[in-house]
């Protein structure tokens, strides 16, 4: 079986540059438009936050079982929440169905839009300057977060150690 | 909006037109030898400003011009394209005025279908302007009125119905027209300089909020955004770069404190005895919640802190800058980091200037220490250094224009002349603008920089990094390995006037493309090819890979803005700096005894302009060189025109 990979998202990392939203939507329209994008950073300015949303490609996909037409299936070897075109009709169930707000509308191709890891390697992990969103291995998803956390304690180790006059 | 419309890649291809006096909105093609000319941002607004703002134009009035102008990059994925300009007449200053401000506002506008907006008249009743999808309307705004920004911004977005709108606002300061408000966006990013939000207020324009959902796309993608990877990969390689991601501006506290350029008592002294609770490393430990970045920025500076004990217990802001930093605390003697971040957060609310502010304080806090003014004039405030609580109730009178806001409101030049007497030699300002944190005593290149700074004493437009910092590889490749360690000296005017030059010309690019001040001057990671090879892919036109077409750009902005000042008076006997910094010598740390010698700086940098040594006039040659022969003939029927260089 084929290596499955994830993106990573790590809100605490994310600064709100919104490299990701124009990365996307170059690398599928080859032009800079966020509203076209798959992926966006939802701002919430008085608390600080930026907070990246973009499909979560769910095992049990709710837009794969809202979709009439079969124009949205889960891949078995990838782990993708793959899209046809050809078959879409465009009623936009999948929208209304997905819990995260990971489908989009776009009026200008008359299409839904949604990730589709750029055929394998994510322009948005690409650019992403801080390590917010990441392309990682499916099993080692969860050992990236705890190894971010297990540093935090590394520091608070050495602040310890430092107050004791320590070296 | 057709393909054709744009002149080059990069460009909406349009300027949006609104007269609040008649309330007709209108849109412009943007001509294209415009686009070729001056570039964009400043570049361009430049131009408006120069054929629409004649000489004498009240800058209150409703014939002056409010122009939000972007750049063929902004919105683009190469680093800092987030970044605008507001450029007007100054109400402050009475000449060219020009900020720039950080966010997401700018790459939404062009999002909307618009390189630049410029607003003329007079609203008679307060209104905001609300631009989407390649129009725009004026609308009501006055339940509005007398908010703050945070609560016009909230307000804004729930009228227009979008909670992603950008929005540009003023609050109490702009509406009462003080001389330095500021106009605000994204809560805590500033337009802060030159009063542009003295200039809304006197239009009645209480905000403007854009949304855009279309795109801006370039001549040469794939090789545009290869250079965008690039930039991004340089930015993520530089220690300096890190380190200012993770300290913010606030790293200049130290690094000034170290090399005596900490402006200290009204610009009395150059070391801070309490630097260090001001410092990054203090507020980073203490303070530090978020790292926050503008719109394509790969370096994110942005800092928000948190107050967790204390007076100001719960305070959560964004910044305050090295600017605020300086403004609020060395220079009126506070050594409070909670103190300077809620003076920083209120002139974020109300709209003001935080450098203007600050050294209008220290300014009376002075007179007072030297007798120069009574108790009277003060009002019951009590202004000393180090005195926060009587700084934050003076930020709340200047916002209402009462008491001895009123005064403060007006900035230090006016202030003198009213006060009169001995008092303009404290007056810390040049051609009316508030000096910033700087001190050409220990950084001579800055004290040129102040003098000949089109807005007045600016840190923005001309200063040079690779002396103050000791950047001596940057600067042999500069300058040439010969001149290099005279350069590098701060205490020297060693080829200062050329550094200066050649930094304006440069900037003068990066502020029409428009990218940000970070990561081209500190660190110094991008220069002129850097801004040839993408101007060529943007746009298309050729001859932007030649990197001195795009020097040549640079100089012909900066000798249009300087015809703008030179139309409404100024001359060389302007381009100077207050007496602090060229009699009085550095009283301590390590650029003690220290002072400049402006007039031989002047000199040669006229020189290497090509402009009039006695007038500081540009000359009909020079100018034509630059393809200004319409602003040099304006300029002879003006008799403001200098002979010499071989011209007529």
């Amino acid at each position: 079986m084929a290596e499955q990979r994830v993106l990573l998202v790590s809100p605490e990392l994310c600064t709100g540059c919104r490299l990701c939203e124009l990365a996307c939507s170059f690398q599928h329209f080859r032009e800079f438009a966020p509203s076209r994008s798959r992926i966006t950073v939802v701002r919430k300015e008085e608390e600080g936050l930026d907070i990246p949303v973009v499909c979560l490609q769910c095992e049990d996909a709710p837009c794969v079982a809202a979709c009439p037409t079969g124009a949205l299936w889960k891949e078995d070897e990838s782990g993708l929440v793959a899209y046809d075109f050809d078959r879409c009709i465009g009623c936009k169930v999948c929208i209304t169905a997905c819990p995260f707000g990971g489908i989009g509308w776009d009026p200008k191709s008359g299409s839904v839009i949604k990730c589709d890891w750029c055929g394998g390697d994510p322009q948005c992990a690409r650019i992403c300057p801080t390590g917010a969103i990441k392309w990682v291995r499916a099993e080692e998803a969860d050992a990236t977060k705890r190894d971010r956390v297990a540093r935090r304690f590394e520091e608070v180790s050495r602040l310890i150690t430092a107050a004791r006059g320590g070296v | 909006m057709s393909e054709l419309s744009r002149p080059y890649g990069g460009y909406a291809g349009r300027i949006l037109r609104v007269d609040l006096s008649s309330g007709r909105v209108s849109t412009q093609d943007l001509p294209r030898d415009w686009a070729r000319l001056f570039i964009g941002g400043s570049g361009l607004a430049a131009r408006i400003l120069w054929e629409e703002v004649g000489p004498g134009t009240d800058p209150l009035g409703p014939d002056n011009r409010l122009i939000v102008a972007t750049g063929p990059v902004t919105g683009t994925a190469w680093h800092t394209s987030g970044r605008s300009v507001m450029v007007s007449k100054s109400p402050l200053t009475g000449i060219w005025a020009e900020s720039h401000f950080g966010g997401h506002f700018g790459p939404e506008l062009k999002y909307a279908g618009f390189d630049a907006l410029v607003v003329s008249g007079r609203s008679p009743r307060p209104v905001y302007l609300w631009v989407h999808d390649g129009t725009a309307e004026i609308r009501d705004a006055s339940d509005m009125w007398g908010m703050d920004t945070y609560e016009t911004t909230a307000a804004v977005r729930d009228d227009v119905g979008y909670p992603a709108a950008k929005v540009l606002s003023i609050g109490p300061a702009g509406e009462n027209l003080v001389k330095y408000a500021a106009v605000i966006t994204n809560s805590h990013d500033a337009a802060g300089r030159t009063g542009m939000g003295a200039v809304m207020g006197s239009k009645k324009l209480k905000a403007v909020a854009v949304r855009g959902f279309g795109s801006v796309r370039v001549a040469d993608p794939d090789r545009f955004y290869e250079l965008a990877l690039e930039a991004r990969d340089r930015v993520l390689g530089s220690d300096q770069a890190m380190e200012l991601r993770r300290y913010g501006t606030a790293m200049l506290v130290e690094v000034k404190q170290a090399i005596g350029e900490l402006p200290t008592y009204n610009h009395r002294s150059g070391v801070f005895e309490g630097f260090e609770t001001i410092g990054s490393h203090h507020i980073r430990k203490n303070y530090w919640v978020a790292t926050k970045a503008c719109f394509a920025c790969s370096l994110a500076c942005k800092k928000k802190n948190l107050v967790r004990g204390g007076e100001f217990r719960g305070l959560f802001s964004g910044g305050p800058e090295y600017e605020g930093l300086y403004a609020f605390g060395s220079n009126c003697g506070v050594d409070y980091f909670p103190a300077v971040l809620k003076m920083n957060w209120l002139c974020n609310r109300y709209g003001i200037d935080v450098i203007s502010a600050g050294v209008s304080m220290s300014f009376l806090m002075e007179l007072r220490e030297r007798g120069i003014i009574g108790e009277d004039l003060l009002g019951g405030v009590d202004l000393r250094w180090g005195n926060h609580e009587a700084m934050i109730e003076a930020l709340e009178l200047i916002a209402r224009r009462e008491g001895v806001g009123d005064l403060l409101a007006e900035g230090v030049r006016e202030m003198a002349r009213r006060i009169g007497g001995e008092a303009e030699r404290y007056a810390m300002h040049v051609k009316g603008l508030e000096i910033s944190g700087q001190d050409g005593r220990t950084h001579r290149s800055a004290g040129l920089t102040h003098a000949v700074a089109a807005r007045g004493a600016d840190h923005m437009r001309g200063l040079v990094t690779v002396d103050q910092l000791a950047y001596r590889d940057v600067a042999a490749e500069r300058f040439g390995e010969d001149k290099a360690d005279r350069v590098v000296d701060g205490y020297s005017e060693d080829y200062k006037a050329l550094a200066v030059k050649m930094h304006e010309d440069a900037y003068a690019v990066r502020d029409s493309l428009i990218v940000c001040w970070y990561s081209v001057g500190w660190p110094p990671l991008f220069w002129v090819d850097d801004f040839s090879r993408v101007l060529s892919a943007v746009t298309g036109e050729e001859s932007w890979s030649d990197v001195g077409e795009v020097w040549l750009a640079g100089e012909r902005i900066v000798n249009l803005k300087r015809a703008f000042n030179v139309r409404e008076g100024i001359t060389r006997r302007d381009d100077t700096l207050p007496e602090r910094f060229t009699r009085e010598p550095m009283p301590e740390g390590p650029g003690r005894g220290q002072v400049v010698d402006l007039e031989r700086m002047l000199d040669e940098y006229y020189e290497l302009r090509g402009w009039d040594l006695e007038t500081g006039f540009p000359t009909r040659e020079r100018l034509e060189e630059l393809g200004l022969s319409d602003v040099a003939e304006e300029l002879a029927g003006a008799g403001k025109l200098a002979r010499g260089g071989g011209g007529s």
